[in-house]
């Protein structure tokens, strides 16, 4: 099956400098990379490597410093920061490490919020939002306010919020990192199992081992740097 | 109601010890500033009525010039003129003919300046208040024409009582020398100095009698049916005379040293005003930041997610509106139910009243309640907890996400 690319990163270079000093630190090294339509990617490294850095690019939350990224055939620098926003809301999900929802709303107004956003009809969003919630075991959960919720729990309400939408792409940073193993691998099984049925790209940074054995693609990052 | 609204009001709810605390402020705030203006107001209405009900009358009418220099010269020959007019205009409630002169009186014991005022008695217990301010002897009646009454300082001065002698001396309108003898018939104590002090009532034809005036008169003073249409009254009236050859004047003109006084208390409620702004404003700034400052990383997922600044300020601006809205609620139902409760039972502030008299306010001082001030004070307060959000709001939907997010 030939798949097209839907992220490429080309020859990408981010450094961030200190406010007000000439420390520089070199967080992207000139990183270069594709991913295809629906796979299921690990970017690996310890900490400190650039994952983060990585993901804030392909996901136009930050810019590059040099290089070229396109994103599902956009390429991210033509983006002005509304454009940006808008290009975050339509095409790519976001799941953090934690603390990923919004304190005062409950389950299903969590999950429902980027369908919101988007416009979806109160009645499509009520119906995807139950069943999403119901499939990722959340359904006696639907009233409870994240700090009602398990880690876990709360970080399978981030996944349903980013899925409930069919984004192209996926991007996770570190999801279980404040999880307990097994809870963590559930998670990474659930994920997978949704990003192939729906064919969702999913990308997530992680730096356990665990975790990466279950990608299909790993791309290993080093000091900024892809290693093989 | 949208997901923003929803949050933002969440968001007061999550927080209840410190929006109540902001939300009490803002009710005690603006029921205090209601409760003063109201009071304020009630004083300044009873003084205006209970000074220009004992003798300065709510609108004069004069001969063109007459306000700058009193002489009987420029006295008013035609004034069926002016009452043909007045009779086809609505809302005065009475009018009284006054012949207005600066004499002298003496007794056999002393002699005094004083303002002699030649009334028509009827007319006259119609519009002012002196008739029940009368502390011995009796008021006026037409046909009484060597009676006169007189001001109680006055009389301890000129060491008269009832019945005694006073003579009145004067410049006739033809330049003659006038003088004349009158018997005390009452004694005024109004508790107003200068009436008390300065001041003599005869009838209007004694008057014009004394000072050679035939039929002329100084001044008609007219009584408006409500203290707030004076102004409107003053214009109608303006309208339909010949302002070339009369003044009409209403009675802040005439003593614009006591509406300017009155004017003063208007800059205390101001500046009472303005104070109770700063402290909702602080208070809902307080309140709002400290729960952005809180929420930093939250916001940072919200604009990560694709959700626009706009909606993030917008939603702080919500939160800022929602505290000042109930605020204003509680505030104007305090501020207007205290208002309604004194507004019949009164304030009773006979301690202090000997003080208060002197400026024509009673004892007991009922706030009035103003619809209009009442609107505009919740406004102001309201509109306040709207433009103060700006800051909090601003900061909200500036934030970069990626360090919002890294915030913690
Ligand atoms: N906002 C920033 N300002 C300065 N340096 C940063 C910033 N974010 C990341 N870095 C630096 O860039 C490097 C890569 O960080 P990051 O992408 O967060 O790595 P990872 O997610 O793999 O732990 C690190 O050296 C980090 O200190
Ligand atoms: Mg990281």
């Amino acid at each position: 099956m030939n798949r097209a690319t839907i992220i490429s990163v080309k020859d990408v270079t981010k450094i961030y400098r200190e406010k007000h000093s000439r420390i520089e630190s070199v967080a992207l090294d000139h990183v270069t990379l594709n991913i295809e339509e629906g796979e299921f990617v690990a970017l690996a490294g310890p900490s400190g490597s650039g994952k983060t850095t990585l993901l804030n690019l392909i996901g136009a939350l930050d810019k590059p410093t040099g290089g070229q990224i396109i994103i599902d055939g956009t390429p991210l620098s033509t983006l002005n920061s509304s454009q940006a926003a808008d290009f975050r809301l339509r095409k790519i999900g976001f799941i953090f490490q934690a603390y990923n929802l919004i304190e005062t709303l409950t389950t299903e107004e969590n999950a429902e919020y980027i369908a919101l956003l988007q416009g979806m009809t109160p009645k499509q969003r009520k119906h995807e939002t139950f069943h999403i919630l119901k499939d990722l075991g959340l359904e006696a959960y639907l009233r409870r306010r994240p700090s009602q919720l398990s880690g876990g729990q709360q970080q399978r309400v981030a996944t349903a919020r980013a899925i409930l939408v069919r984004p192209k792409i996926i991007l996770a940073d570190e999801p279980t990192a404040n999880l307990d193993s097994k809870t963590g691998s559930a998670l990474i099984d659930l994920m997978y199992a949704m990003s192939q049925n729906l064919n969702i790209t999913f990308v997530f940074a992680t730096h356990d081992k665990m975790v990466m054995d279950k990608a299909k693609t790993l791309i290993h990052l080093h000091d900024g740097r892809i290693v093989v | 109601m949208t997901t923003f609204t929803k949050i933002a009001w969440r968001n007061i709810k999550r927080n209840t010890w410190r929006s109540s605390i902001t939300i009490s402020a803002v009710s005690i705030g603006l029921a205090a500033l209601i409760f003063l203006k109201s009071f304020v107001d009630g004083a300044d209405m009873q003084m205006v009525e209970n000074y220009t009900n004992l003798l300065i009358g709510h609108i004069q009418i004069h001969k063109s010039g007459f306000q700058k220099n009193n002489e009987i010269e420029n006295s008013i020959t035609n004034s069926y003129v002016i009452t043909s007019v007045l009779k086809n205009i609505g809302g005065i409630s009475s009018l009284a003919p006054r012949i207005k002169d600066y004499t002298l009186i003496s007794s056999s014991e002393g002699s005094s300046g004083i303002l002699l005022l030649g009334i028509s008695p009827e007319a006259e217990q119609k519009l002012s208040d002196l008739h029940k301010r009368l502390r011995k002897g009796k008021f006026l009646k037409s046909g009484l024409d060597s009676e006169i009454i007189i001001g109680t300082t006055l009389a301890e001065n000129l060491k008269v009582d009832l019945g005694d002698k006073v003579v009145l001396m004067s410049q006739g309108s033809d330049g003659s020398m006038a003088a004349a003898a009158y018997n005390v018939y009452g004694i005024v104590e109004s508790g107003a100095e200068e009436i008390d002090k300065n001041l003599a009532l005869i009838t209007l034809k004694a008057a014009q009698e004394l000072l050679v005036m035939g039929n002329k008169i100084s001044e008609i003073v007219v009584k408006a049916d409500k203290i707030n249409s004076i102004d409107a009254l003053s214009m109608e009236i303006k309208n339909n005379l010949d302002t070339n050859r009369f003044e009409v004047l209403t009675w802040k003109e005439v003593s614009p040293m006591t509406y300017q006084w009155l004017q003063f208390d208007q800059v205390f409620t101001d500046l009472i005003l303005f104070i109770v702004l700063i402290v909702v404003a602080s208070g809902i700034l307080n309140t709002v930041l400290m729960g952005v400052m809180e929420r930093i990383r939250e916001f940072g997922i919200m604009l990560a997610l694709g959700t626009k600044p706009q909606q993030i300020s917008g939603m702080v601006t919500i939160e800022s509106f929602l505290l000042g809205l109930i605020g204003t609620f509680f505030g104007t139902c305090i501020g207007t139910g205290l208002v309604f409760f004194f507004s019949i039972r009164g304030i009773d502030l006979s301690i202090i009243s000997s003080a208060l008299n002197n400026f024509y306010i009673g004892s007991i001082i009922y706030p009035r309640l103003d619809v209009i001030s009442i609107a505009f004070y919740s406004s102001v307060v309201l509109l306040v907890s709207i433009f103060i959000s700006v800051i909090p709001a601003k900061k909200a939907s500036r934030l970069s996400p990626i360090e919002a997010i890294r915030h913690i």
